[in-house]
């Protein structure tokens, strides 16, 4: 499992990971297909993303529908969860499932309604194009509507800057680095001047960032897997030990325990930050409020994460579910949410609205984070995201993981992410 | 059974037939009382078992098709590096769990047996107190404690001028630590096994065994560990069976990477292997062929952990 699918599992959750399995298990024989009243429905979510004020809203509108939401744990218990239910267990009606765990999904759309149905088809045109393509399935049925997106941006901190000697507004901040090469000179400056860390980690931070950044990443516009010379691949992999090397890291290994103290204790001054980790620095680091701002990410564009809603094959209520989908995932619906729970919309219709611009975070010096993060999206060129995507990233993840916080050799960290890529997917 | 057998030897043919009547319920009785744990672990230990068998054997996706392959994935078992590394972890975490907590059991139980311990049930309880406590909790603080930054552990390797030593992310450090972690769990649990052997030698053996100048060593030697056998042979069967499959604690170790115990594999187990093949990537029949992997390695441990535990004798 990567880091990105494990993006928001807080600790002790994990605990509960084999229980909640068993307890999906337990639920038994719910084979009964379209039995439901119509009237209610079951939504399982992950934690973390705020579903509640999404359902608390839908049920102002429909005070007669019963909305029965759990939250099951992390993205990944999530999915685990769903994959026994759908092996052979109690489905719910609607299932909220993270980006990098939907290609497993997808390869097996038997499991899942076909949203074409319900119009899904129709609705395609209201989300952004390489967003909606995630969730189409080989023979063109639409199995998930996306719910938000990450975008992607630079986190700094104004105080440490200005200790440094260098620029805190943020226009300037983003002029230091238009490429990723900048950025590691940017570091380079800092770390010399304060003696201290820049960035968190390079896995995530750098080489997660810029393997993001381009039109192809694992996979060919056909399909086929390309990551041994993908140039991208290549690059960004460069990228990521290059920023070790130059000693800018703080090696904090993203959601860890010192990662989540080094926040607050000031042990790095830049985080590549999506949209929803903003809610995990103030979290973290509560003490830092109004000593953040928002740069934009080298490069220009980018994103990490977003999740889909879909409908188990056998839900009892799958119109019920529907009926949800089709009101709280409309352009209207997700810029409500954005202004309510801070996920991003992946309908591009509202991009311009002016309650979407103005919106503004007061723990991130009033950066108008719906402006920079909307951007960081339409600079996004879609690539292909294929089955074995989370295998080959989690292997590239950790090699550079491995020089950076173990004893690994730079020199044969891209020959070992090779072999145990092939080992892991055989290819 | 022999309770029918009368001295007087009336109707002979009648005494027979209800003879027979009775003992064959008699003897049925005792199965029937038993029946219900082999049923219970027929549906929930024997099937599974027999199953995991059957999906080894087979490209196994759980929400998708089951195709068969026969050996294939044992052979691909073989040449998997991951499998190898996974199965050395095992064994060396196990060896460097079970080791010392059997040892250090051994001799916490000669010390509270003790005839001039005082508050001695105080002291023997508290030995449970880990066993109780929720693996997960004990996993988080021992984990915070072995962090590289602000671990207690460091802080105090700082004060004598050790630099920081990373343990989640060497081999060695990460194996020291679980089995740390391990070791703490299990080790009041097998004390007390210990100690209510131990008690239940009589003290006059050790009082004459004093008598003829035996010092502690030679009683703990000659009389207390002669005696314990049975209970020794029964901690290292178990403690093989439960060290071989350590699971929570290399899950709750690496917080970003809790499938793999770290970019490198470096605290990976065969569970946790297993358990990331199967419901991490989806392939069942690779997850359940480990499954079996792991069956043999047990009982081949546990098999050659009986011959050697099985050479202390008592003295004759």
């Amino acid at each position: 499992m990567s880091p990105v699918s494990f993006r928001r599992a807080t600790p002790a959750v994990l605990a509960a990971a084999i229980v909640l399995t068993a307890a999906a298990c337990g639920g038994g024989g719910g084979t009964s297909q379209q039995s439901g009243d119509g009237k209610s429905f079951e939504f399982w979510s992950f934690t973390g993303i705020n579903q509640k004020k999404t359902v608390e809203a839908y049920k102002k509108i429909h005070p007669d529908v019963q909305v029965k939401l759990t939250e099951v744990g992390s993205t990944a218990e999530t999915a685990q969860a769903l994959t026994t239910a759908l092996a052979g267990g109690k489905v719910p009606d609607l299932v909220l499932i993270q980006g990098d765990d939907l290609p497993k999904f997808l390869q097996q759309p038997q499991n899942f309604q076909d949203l074409r149905q319900y119009g899904a088809d129709k609705m395609k045109g209201d989300y952004l194009d390489w967003v909606i393509s995630q969730s189409v399935a080989r023979s063109g049925e639409i199995i998930g509507i996306p719910t938000d997106v990450g975008g992607m941006a630079v986190a700094y901190r104004t105080d440490l800057f200005k200790a440094a000697g260098l620029p805190t507004d943020r226009e300037e901040v983003s002029k230091l680095w238009p490429t990723w090469d900048a950025f590691i000179e940017t570091g380079k400056k800092y770390t010399a001047a304060t003696g201290k860390a820049f960035i968190d980690n390079a896995a995530t931070s750098v080489f997660l960032q810029a393997v993001n950044q381009g039109p192809e990443k694992y996979y060919d516009q056909n399909g086929n897997v390309i990551y041994r010379t993908s140039p991208q691949v290549r690059t960004a992999f460069d990228l990521g030990l290059k920023a070790i090397q130059a000693g800018i890291s703080a090696k904090q290994s993203s959601f860890s325990e010192g990662w989540s103290a080094g926040m607050g204790k000031g042990d790095f001054a830049v985080i590549s930050a999506p949209s929803w980790l903003l809610g995990q620095i103030q979290d973290n680091a509560p003490g830092t409020k109004g000593k953040w701002d928002i740069a934009t990410i080298p490069g220009g564009a980018g994103n990490w994460g977003g999740s889909y809603l879909a409908i188990p094959k056998r839900a009892a209520n799958p119109k019920a579910a529907w009926e949800y989908i089709s009101k709280m995932q409309s352009p209207q619906g997700q810029l409500d949410h954005f202004l309510e729970a801070g996920s991003l919309p992946t309908t591009p219709s509202v991009y311009q609205d002016s309650k979407l611009l103005s919106q503004k975070d007061p723990f991130f010096s009033d950066a108008p984070i719906g402006k920079i993060y909307t951007e960081s999206l339409l600079g996004l060129k879609p690539y292909v995201i294929g089955p074995d995507d989370p295998a080959i990233g989690s292997e590239f993840l950790a090699a550079i993981t491995n020089v950076e916080q173990g004893k690994g050799d730079p020199a044969k960290a891209w020959d070992a992410a090779m072999a145990n890529i092939k080992t892991a997917i055989g290819k | 059974m022999t309770t029918t057998l009368s001295p007087r030897r009336t109707t002979p043919e009648a005494e027979t037939e209800a003879r027979v009547r009775q003992s064959l319920a008699e003897r049925l009785a005792p199965y029937a009382y038993i029946a219900p744990f082999f049923l219970i672990f027929g549906i929930f230990g024997l099937v599974p078992l027999l199953f995991t068998f059957y999906v080894a054997l087979f490209d196994w996706n759980p929400i998708g098709e089951h195709v068969f392959i026969g050996l294939d994935n044992f052979s691909r078992l073989l040449g998997d590096p991951r499998f190898w590394n996974a199965a050395w972890n095992t064994i060396s975490m196990w060896l460097l769990s079970t080791v010392p907590q059997l040892l250090a059991a051994l001799v916490l139980a000669h010390l509270l047996n003790h005839a001039r311990l005082r508050l001695a049930t105080l002291w023997r309880m508290s030995m449970l107190v880990p066993y109780i406590t929720s693996v997960a909790a004990t996993t988080i603080v021992f984990a915070q404690m072995f962090d590289r930054d602000y671990g207690l552990l460091n802080w105090l390797l700082g004060l004598v001028g050790v630099g920081p030593i990373n343990f989640q992310q060497s081999v060695w450090g990460s194996h020291i630590m679980i089995a740390t972690m391990v070791t703490w769990r299990w080790f009041g649990y097998t004390t007390l096994l210990y100690l209510a052997s131990l008690q239940a030698i009589p003290r006059t053996i050790y009082e004459a065994a004093a008598v003829d100048g035996a010092g502690a060593w030679k009683q703990f030697r000659h009389i207390s560990i002669p005696s314990l056998r049975p209970v020794i042979i029964f901690t290292i069967v178990t403690s093989t069976i439960g060290g071989l499959q350590i699971f929570t604690e290399p899950m709750l170790a690496s917080h970003t990477t809790p499938l793999t115990c770290g970019p490198i594999r470096q605290c990976q187990t065969l569970t946790l292997f297993l358990y990331e093949q199967g419901f991490g990537q989806f392939q069942f029949g690779y997850g359940a062929a480990i499954g079996v992997a792991l069956f043999v390695l047990i009982i081949v441990i546990a098999t050659l952990n009986y011959l050697l535990s099985a050479r202390i004798r008592p003295e004759r």
